[in-house]
């Protein structure tokens, strides 16, 4: 999931010209799930920006329930069908999701003037419902196999692959002293795993290639084409 | 000269270490930067000195540029090299850049985290980590670069590396020291050490991997430092006896009493290793006294 939190509301505010109508769009998936863009949160917005004046001309959060807004056709549909009266009043749209969903709403209301209500911090995974861990970093080249499925580029503050730099006292990072050292969360992990091996091949640097931004996945019923750059890497799934 | 040389004859190498200043170098020469009258001054006292790149994160006069100035003054310079502000291009030239302007020694280290320093909006680079600057920097004195393209008059120079025998769990630290030295680190310094038997543990498995260790020790000023140390420095814990011993001297006697015990504590590690690594955050006036109360001398 895309982990999120709120702009702060003057932030917010500061983007909205005198006059300029407003539509609150939220997203019932990730940023429902973080308190910063599901049905509370988003009717909250407009009542909050409403009382600092600015006019809000209606808001939604696209359903059905637990839909992403980076879905594109269904946020086509509620913002160009369901939503269609009070969307079409609206000179701007602010998102209460990630910045996919801002991206969405762009592509969803053919290229209407956007705000993002929210940072968009991390990718992870929602350890309850009042925490969101993040354990990978998008890198497009996954590691884990040699980590026991913990990753290094996340977990070390440093990202480095062939073990901790020399700076954790007691097993806490020298980073954020609250946080155990990634590398002895790995070691300790391998350990239990009896797998110490695993740590002893030299692991080679990251293809940072595979970062190349902007990027995009095609995906067929036999096959994925994900492109970085100008290159690219196709893997059939049925061979 | 190569510090390799040196272990290589068997002699006892020691090294010291500046940092270089926070600003540049008057090129009229009228302001003498403290790192160079550090360097002059512990030059008589040991083999080479390190010089540090932005140590602490905090930015500074680049360390091949204060390496190579020392160089020119007739002191034998340890190039530290860290992955913090450097992609792998720049760490490659870096790397040429110090051979062709004389330097023979390099120390390759992760480098402490933006967030300790002065910039903590910064990007950390880490395009690579410690061991792969070492199996860069090996390629490179092989005649390649990291992509493999050969390249001309490859860069001879000693490759360092460092370990820190205070980390839990020692066996990954022992684990990464072995990758090291397989990716082609031939000589250690340690992080500071404070603790003998802590070192000796260590020593019993790091001896059996065969490269020369020197012992890092930070000169311990006051209590104070130790406990500014314990709170904020990474990688280092003074053991409350060192706190407490320097702490029963007077302000005045400070300096002696440093000295006296970390030439104490010299004397005792030394069987165990083949240098000393001494960073004397400026009392380099101590570094005479330690070697003395240790036994030790340049040669």
């Amino acid at each position: 999931m895309h982990a999120t939190i709120q702009k702060p509301i003057d932030e917010i505010v500061g983007y909205i010209r005198p006059g300029e109508k407003v539509f609150v769009v939220g997203c019932d998936n990730c940023a429902m799930k973080c308190n910063t863009g599901g049905w509370p949160e988003t009717r909250a917005m407009a009542e909050r920006l409403r009382a600092r004046g600015i006019e809000v001309v209606g808001c939604t959060v696209p359903g059905p329930p637990g839909t992403s807004l980076c879905k594109l056709s269904n946020t086509r549909k509620v913002l160009m069908e369901d939503c269609a009266a009070e969307a079409a009043q609206a000179d701007s749209f602010l998102v209460l999701a990630c910045g996919q969903g801002v991206h969405t709403v762009i592509d969803a209301t053919g290229g209407a003037m956007v705000h993002p209500g929210c940072d968009t911090v991390f990718g992870g995974e929602t350890v309850s419902d009042t925490e969101v861990r993040e354990f990978c970093s998008l890198c497009g080249e996954c590691i884990v196999e040699h980590t026991g499925g913990l990753c290094p580029l996340t977990l070390c503050a440093k990202g480095l692959l062939n073990g901790p730099c020399g700076g954790a006292k007691k097993g806490m990072c020298e980073v954020n002293p609250d946080q155990p050292c990634g590398w002895a969360t790995i070691y300790e992990r391998l350990k239990q795993l009896g797998r110490l091996d695993l740590l002893e091949p030299y692991q080679k640097p990251k293809n940072h290639a595979r970062w190349g931004r902007p990027r995009f996945l095609t995906v067929s019923e036999h096959e994925n084409t994900f492109h970085f750059n100008a290159d690219h890497v196709t893997v059939r799934n049925d061979d | 000269m190569k510090l390799t040389e040196l272990f290589r004859e068997g002699k006892f190498v020691i090294t010291g270490e500046v940092g270089p200043v926070k600003g540049s170098i008057s090129r009229d020469r009228s302001i003498e930067p403290n790192c160079v009258r550090d360097a002059a001054f512990l030059q008589k006292h040991v083999h080479a000195v390190n010089v540090t790149d932005n140590q602490s994160a905090v930015m500074r006069l680049g360390s091949l540029a204060a390496g190579v100035f020392l160089k020119a003054q007739g002191i034998e310079p340890v190039f530290q090299l860290t992955c913090r502000d450097r992609n792998r291009i720049a760490l490659q030239s870096d790397i040429l850049t110090a051979y062709s302007l004389g330097i023979d020694n390099m120390l390759l280290l992760t480098g402490d985290h933006i967030q300790l320093g002065d910039h903590k909006e910064a990007k950390p680079v880490f395009d690579l980590d410690s061991v792969q600057l070492i199996h860069m920097a090996a390629g490179l004195r092989a005649g390649h670069d990291i992509s493999g393209h050969p390249i001309e008059n490859p860069p001879d120079m000693a490759l360092g590396a460092v370990v820190n025998p205070n980390v839990e769990p020692v066996e990954l630290q022992l684990i990464q020291m072995k990758k090291k030295i397989d990716a082609g680190a031939e000589f250690f310094q340690t992080q500071a050490v404070y603790d003998a038997e802590l070192l000796e543990r260590f020593m019993e498995q790091a001896s059996k991997l065969g490269r020369p260790v020197q012992v890092g020790v930070v000169v311990l000023k006051s209590p104070q430092m130790a406990e500014y140390m314990n709170a904020h420095v990474s990688g280092i814990q003074v053991p409350r006896d060192w706190i407490v011993e320097i702490g029963g001297a007077d302000k005045a006697d400070r300096r002696k009493k440093a000295a006296e015990m970390t030439g104490r504590f010299l004397r005792r590690v030394k069987p165990l290793v083949q240098g000393v690594h001494i960073m004397p955050m400026g009392w380099v006036d101590t570094v005479p006294d330690i070697l003395c109360e240790a036994g030790l001398a340049k040669d």
